[in-house]
């Protein structure tokens, strides 16, 4: 009974974190727009507040900003259309965010195991060993939300969205689980600790030559290509963000929504972000390993540390997102399906077979 | 029931809780003032033309197929690319009666090269399913 309070408690400390992080995630998109394109952006929210006392008080970059979007999700209008098939239209969002949740149940957020200090676990399902498995699946149910929504809410924007938008999902899911195979077999685990703790050994013969890390971008780095374009993909980030293509399709497959079941929606597509951001770090960049930190012994100090520099490390990640969205403009249809089926899957593949038959080479060797 | 997937289904169980009660608050404390026009489905300001049940692409369909082809044999790549060099193989030899069998089942080095090889046979036969669908136009979508 404990333990299972125990869990709870992670649970919701994830839970509120994520959902913290989300919200401050959206003022960041719009810091970052609004300074890609010479502008300010959001700066009142925060400042010149008056607190009971007669406390003046003044937050800059409009820090509140997230708490009057919530508050506003939470006390909109909740229009229900009367042409929607009701069940599945309030179904959609509820299973875009639950999908997007539950893949945070493997993700570690820092060491775990024997690395982590006695007694502290950075994740919440340590014992389950099919890490990546499990992230990619729960992150496939998350086209149900995408073509419930745009199918119920019977509206032609949303349908057109919604085709467009699982038809994307599922062509870019076949590249994404190719890229990471070549990490898989090289740590020879699906667990994501393992992973982490091959990147921290001794890598190929290559990177040891050359004196780098056994970082999967440094041995795997077609695949950790692939796996960064196909996660823009996945989570419809810009250049491929043709389901809600807003000059085309207004709003794509979430026309029809409106207050929090509209925030929901965002809150999966961020949650999202979140996730695949630390796959990539933990799959191509390291994880929570970083030069110099190994000398350091396995104490409280260490795993703290240790899942600092992992959260800095997503944070440039998610950066990183959010930068692409103002640089690269968006695909065509027709492109992104060539994109995915033309070029990365045949990639992909090839990257497999080459990796599988070095290993086998420098295997049999010794 | 291994004991390691109860914090999956409590995270499931939490997951499910934040969705309904986000939905029942929104519900419960959002103004309600339904008008004709507001439950319209939205067409850029126009009346709708028909509804949104119509007919679409059939290269939806294709594109769907092909998927469900290509991730069912991706799948059985993964236990391959975990087995192929685990770092703790399956023992061959047979273990003494009663005694539980190694945790690990690692393909046994003896074995590798045949099993590479025999991967790359399967990994053929996908491409050639791959370029099949490729020639018959399913990727074309001009």
């Amino acid at each position: 009974m404990l333990v299972v309070i125990g869990i709870l408690i992670k649970i919701l400390v994830v839970v509120g974190i994520t959902q913290g992080a989300v919200a401050y995630m959206i003022l960041l998109e719009r810091k970052v727009a609004a300074y890609s394109q010479d502008r300010i952006g959001p700066n009142r929210c925060g400042s010149n507040l008056v607190l009971p006392g007669g406390f003046r008080l003044n937050l800059p970059f409009g820090l509140l900003q997230p708490i009057a979007d919530g508050a506003k999700m939470i006390l909109k209008e909740d229009v229900i259309p009367s042409y929607v098939e009701k069940p599945l239209y309030i179904l959609a969002p509820a299973i875009s965010i639950i999908a997007a949740m539950i893949g945070f149940a493997v993700i570690p957020f820092g060491p775990v195991g024997t690395q982590a200090p006695s007694g502290v676990n950075f994740q919440i399902a340590p014992g389950v060993d099919i890490g990546i498995v499990y992230v990619f699946a729960i992150g496939s149910l998350a086209v149900y939300g995408v073509i419930l929504g745009g199918w119920a809410s019977n509206n032609k924007y949303s349908f057109l969205g919604g085709l467009r938008s699982s038809a994307q999902l599922i062509s870019y899911e076949i590249p994404l689980g190719m890229s990471i195979l070549g990490m898989v077999l090289l740590a020879g685990s699906l667990d994501l600790n393992t992973i982490v703790n091959y990147q921290d050994g001794h890598g190929l013969w290559l990177t040891r030559w050359l004196g780098l890390p056994a970082w999967g971008v440094f041995v795997q780095p077609i695949g950790c290509l692939l796996f960064i374009i196909s996660a823009f993909a996945e989570t419809n980030r810009l250049p491929f963000d043709l389901p809600e293509a807003e000059q085309e399709l207004v709003g794509g497959y979430h026309t029809e929504y409106s207050a929090m079941k509209f925030g929901m929606f965002f809150l999966g597509e961020y949650l999202h972000v979140i996730t695949v951001s630390y796959l990539t770090v933990i799959l191509f960049f390291g994880g929570w390993d970083a030069p110099f930190l190994n000398q350091i012994q396995s104490d409280w100090f260490s795993g703290l540390l240790k899942a600092l520099v992992l959260l800095v490390k997503v944070g440039l990640m998610v950066f990183f997102m959010m930068w692409v969205r103002w640089t690269i403009p968006r695909f065509r249809y027709d492109q992104l399906m060539d994109l995915a089926w033309k070029a990365l899957i045949p990639i992909a593949l090839v990257n497999l077979v080459a990796t599988a038959a070095i290993v086998e080479l420098l295997r049999s060797s010794h | 029931m291994d004991t390691e997937f109860i914090p999956i289904f409590l995270f499931i169980l939490v997951a499910i809780l934040t969705a309904a009660s986000m939905l029942g608050i929104s519900a419960w404390l959002g103004p309600k003032r339904r008008t004709l026009v507001k439950q319209m489905p939205y067409e850029s300001g126009m009346d709708p033309i028909g509804d949104a049940r119509q007919r679409f692409d059939v290269r939806y369909y294709l594109v769907a197929i092909v998927f469900l082809l290509f991730d069912v044999e991706l799948l059985y790549l993964y236990p391959w690319a975990v087995a192929q060099h685990s770092a703790t193989p399956a023992v061959v030899a047979v273990h003494a009666e009663g005694t539980p069998p190694p945790p690990s089942a690692g393909i046994p080095p003896v074995f590798r090269s045949l099993v590479f090889f025999e991967i790359l046979v399967f990994i053929v036969i996908v491409a050639a399913a791959f370029a099949f669908a490729w020639r018959k136009g399913v990727f074309e979508w001009r």
